[in-house]
């Protein structure tokens, strides 16, 4: 055995807790999972059934955790997961699945399989069985503070840009401030203009916030490749720059995992809870619109519709408020089927995007996507993650489907009441 | 003589949807050399045609924006802020072929913007401040052009 497999099988006995135990002991094999998954659903490939993705794992949890399993292993009746096939199981844990979740809510005796997967990645990992993509972005996570290595004069340029842009102030290091703004490093590079947006809208509501030098980066490569103590490593750092600045709240951008990463696994990966709040930023735009603080003028006439990010909605429970907002700003807005917390990922989340080796899956899990949106033929898609938005946009490129993709912060910001 | 941002954005507003693209498409010229891809030369061809049909600026339209999609920063990989400047011309290159009152500020603003974030990006580069020399450079072309 070499050490490599023998860190990743010590790595997956060390992640089967009692949650993964009980899942794998009540699995009924009923392969409602694979109707949930989009990888199957637009392959009609059986390895891509949720639960079959776990299969080295649930073996190590039969042959070291049950009866019959370790007295098979001692008489030398079972197989012993091998380098090999932890090989050939990377692509299904890591091409293959978004941890979009949707397979958990399916299950009918409640496996959290999205949950599986996570733990499963950490012995794929530990077992030197990552995609290069992510080994790279999770590598300058670390060493930089970016999976996509932008660096703080990098954000100061862009800063400095859209401060020209929109004629206001960009607070930075602001100690005492209520709110401190992530961002993610795709809001950095592709679509600055989400900074400008949240600037006008918080100076309009009259909200007091700033981004930090030492900790802007929202995403979480730790959590998306399986290594806990990087993933931990990430969450302190917000900690430590959020009470720096005595900041009362931090806010998770138009980026999925992020809010998944910060909001819910950030106070269990380092082990306490936060002494601040975290809020997605359309959770907050929406309390101030309820507060009466967030006004727009104008709406938009074209047929809107709205994709929820996975882990805002299915994880995160933001559903409504999205909702809410683009009714403030849209005349036309149509629901596709099957949304909030059913909605269909768009094929990119979890690391995919990352990884080179999945483009051609990716653009094929985009078919169902472009199933919902055939029903509902809108003139714009609006949604809020911008791994989402660059999916969004390559599969509907693919496809020759001219539909914009709209940030819902930025349209918000686009119809602010003027002064 | 324009010289600042306030003269620039309402000499821009002054502008009919003609002329919005014909400015729009100056400023994408004075930055084309940080992209590479061919068809964003080809669109600004025919956007700066004056007399261009509609159908022939919607096709060139469709194509930077198939340009613009192939160059965007891929989520987690490596940034590369040489190619970003790419992007950012795409991205003007986008502005400046869509019809006016489709985008907030207005076609040739958007484009203008574009374009010195394209400038932004390289100076991210290089250290150079080039973004700022980029304002310049589009107050002189839109004097330029108001003067033409």
């Amino acid at each position: 055995m070499t050490a490599s497999l023998e860190r990743g099988l010590h790595a997956f006995k060390e992640q089967i807790d009692a949650p993964v135990a009980s899942f794998f002991s009540s699995c009924v094999r009923c392969g409602l999972c694979a109707e949930a998954c989009l990888f199957f659903t637009e392959t009609g490939d059986p390895s891509y059934t949720p639960i079959h993705k776990l299969e080295p794992l649930r073996r190590v949890w039969k042959q070291e955790y049950t009866f019959w399993g370790r007295l098979a292993k001692a008489v030398g009746l079972s197989k012993p997961v091998t380098d090999t096939e932890l090989a050939q199981w990377e692509t299904l844990v890591y091409d293959s699945c978004t941890l979009c979740g949707r397979c958990s809510m399916v299950c009918p005796v409640g496996n959290d399989i999205a949950y599986m997967i996570r733990r499963m990645r950490e012995g794929m990992a530990a077992a030197g069985h990552a995609p290069e993509g992510l080994i790279g972005a999770t590598t300058r996570a670390v060493t930089i503070g970016s999976p996509m290595g932008v660096k703080l004069p990098a954000l100061l340029a862009q800063i400095g840009h859209t401060e020209k842009d929109i004629g206001m102030k960009i607070p930075v290091d602001v100690a005492g401030a209520d709110y401190m703004l992530l961002l993610s490093s795709m809001e950095i590079m592709n679509f600055p203009e989400f900074i400008g947006a949240v600037a006008k809208i918080f100076s309009k509501a009259g909200v007091s916030w700033t981004i930090s030098s030492e900790a802007f980066e929202a995403t979480n490569s730790g959590i998306q490749i399986g290594v806990s103590e990087i993933a931990a490593q990430l969450v302190q750092r917000i900690v430590d720059a959020a009470e720096k600045l005595k900041v009362k709240s931090v806010i998770s951008p138009e980026c999925g995992h992020a809010y998944m990463a910060i909001r819910w696994e950030g106070p269990n990966l380092i082990g306490k809870p936060y002494n601040f709040k975290v809020v997605h930023i359309l959770e907050l735009l929406d309390d101030l619109r309820k507060q009466g603080r967030l006004k727009t003028s104008g709406k938009e006439t074209q047929r809107l519709t709205y994709h929820d990010p996975c882990q805002i909605a299915r994880r995160g429970g933001v559903v409504d408020q999205p909702r809410n907002l683009i009714n403030m700003v849209a005349e036309n807005f149509v629901e596709m089927p099957e949304t909030g917390t059913m909605n269909w990922c768009c094929g990119a989340g979890g690391g995919v995007s990352a990884n080179e080796r999945a483009d051609e899956l990716r653009l094929a899990a985009f078919k169902r996507k472009k199933k919902q949106l055939d029903v509902v033929r809108p003139d714009a898609l609006v949604s809020a993650c911008s791994n989402c938005r660059i999916q969004l946009e390559d599969g509907l490129e693919e496809n020759n489907m001219d539909i914009p993709v709209l940030s819902l912060t930025e349209t918000i910001a686009e119809h602010l009441v003027d002064d | 003589m324009i010289t600042n941002d306030r003269e620039f954005r309402a000499a821009l507003d002054g502008l009919d949807a003609r002329q919005q693209r014909l400015a729009a498409v100056r400023f994408v010229e004075d930055v084309l050399p940080l992209c590479t891809d061919e068809r964003i030369n080809r669109a600004m061809v025919v956007a700066a045609d004056g007399g261009a049909s509609t159908t022939a600026l919607a096709d060139a339209l469709k194509s930077v924006k198939a340009a613009t999609i192939d160059c965007h920063a891929r989520c987690g990989a490596e940034g590369d802020w040489e190619a970003q400047a790419g992007y950012f011309v795409a991205r003007a290159a986008i502005a400046a072929l869509t019809p006016l009152g489709q985008l907030p500020g207005g076609s040739a603003w958007q484009a203008a913007m574009s374009c010195r974030m394209a400038q932004t990006s390289k100076s991210i580069v290089s250290g150079e401040n080039s973004g700022e020399l980029e304002t310049e450079r589009q107050y002189a072309i839109l004097s330029a052009y108001m003067n033409s």
